[in-house]
């Protein structure tokens, strides 16, 4: 093993010989034990990891699980979940929907209700023309005229 | 605490807190919350700022709980990485970066106190040069050397392949390696 690709592998692997892949370790502790040039490059990794090893790092507050437990039973957040978990036990009741086709499943029939509304509103005497609805008035009077005249 | 619980995997408690169970979103977070706070220190490098994005993550598991997607069979851990990691990723955006040596204590000359202050000025330049390193390279050195995570899940959480990631890895460790080497032999 060369000099640039054993430095390689140390940037990636790092020093410890057990955490290099198997079908690479076996040459390269033979490549190791014969090369001086690599025992100073392994050392100088070795100098480099404990370097960055001793990074700052504060343990969190012994209360943290704790904090966060209590933080999920605040009010604001049960509330917001209330609904979703009637409507899930309310279909969990009775038979079993996954939750995407649930949620694609109804996000259809609500388009379907505002699309229905949309044509209904659309199609409504509000959108007829003034002279359409004068001759349907006509129209109207001239039948009800005609159905007195022959009642008399 | 149901002691049962402690036996089951994170995609089983998973499923106990889709159905209500309190209990097992207790053990979860007793489980994770401090692997999730390392990484979220890692990042933030602030223990108030690392809980309260841990916190923040656990409620969203809470409040979301019913979106969970198992058909997605997706490992738990790796899913809330990636949560984590970008919630630490939003942080940092909206708050200014913080020069860390502008923080640091001025050092005392004091005879005994020497070695200590320069371990810490060691500590606040190797925070500095990773705080500085490009987001995708910082996010593989932590996650792998820091989190001893594997190549393959490292990958998975950042969303990239197994070599773009060695080579992330490589690249921030060569970096750091010539800006230690300048700064502190």
């Amino acid at each position: 093993m060369d000099s640039g690709k054993f430095k390689e592998n140390l940037l990636l692997y790092g020093t410890d010989l057990d955490q290099w892949p198997e079908a690479i370790r076996q040459v390269m502790i033979t490549a190791l034990e014969n090369s001086p040039e690599l025992q100073a490059l392994m050392a100088e990794q070795g100098k480099f990891e404990r370097v960055l090893k001793n990074r700052k790092y504060e343990e969190p507050s012994n209360d943290l699980t704790h904090r966060i437990t209590s933080a999920s039973l605040q009010p604001d957040i049960r509330s917001s979940v209330s609904l979703r978990l009637f409507l899930s036990r309310l279909f969990a009741e009775g038979f079993y929907f996954p939750k995407p086709a649930l949620l694609v499943g109804s996000t259809l029939m609500i388009a379907a209700l505002v699309i229905g509304f949309v044509i209904g509103f659309s199609s409504s005497t509000g959108s007829m023309l003034p002279d359409q609805r004068r001759a349907n008035l006509q129209e109207f009077l001239h039948y009800e005229g005609n159905s007195l005249w022959g009642k008399q | 605490m149901d002691c049962s619980l402690r036996s089951l995997e994170d995609e089983a408690l998973i499923r106990q807190i889709q159905e209500e169970n309190y209990e097992a979103f207790v053990e979860l977070v007793d489980r994770h919350s401090k692997r999730f706070y390392s990484i979220s220190y890692r990042l933030l490098f602030s223990k108030s700022d690392a809980e309260d994005v841990v916190q923040q993550a656990f409620l969203k598991l809470w409040e979301k709980r019913l979106f969970w997607d198992q058909g997605k069979k997706a490992k738990f851990t790796t899913w809330f990485y990636r949560v984590v990691v970008n919630l630490c990723l939003d942080h940092n955006r909206k708050k200014k970066a913080m020069p860390l040596l502008e923080g640091a204590e001025p050092i005392d000359k004091q005879e005994g106190q020497e070695v200590l202050l320069d371990e810490k000025r060691k500590q606040i330049l190797l925070e500095q040069f990773i705080q500085e390193l490009p987001e995708r390279q910082k996010l593989a050195l932590n996650l792998c050397f820091y989190e001893n995570l594997s190549n393959k899940e490292a990958a998975e959480i950042i969303g990239i392949k197994v070599k773009a990631l060695q080579s992330l890895i490589m690249r921030a460790k060569t970096t750091l390696k010539g800006r230690l080497n300048h700064h502190i032999d």
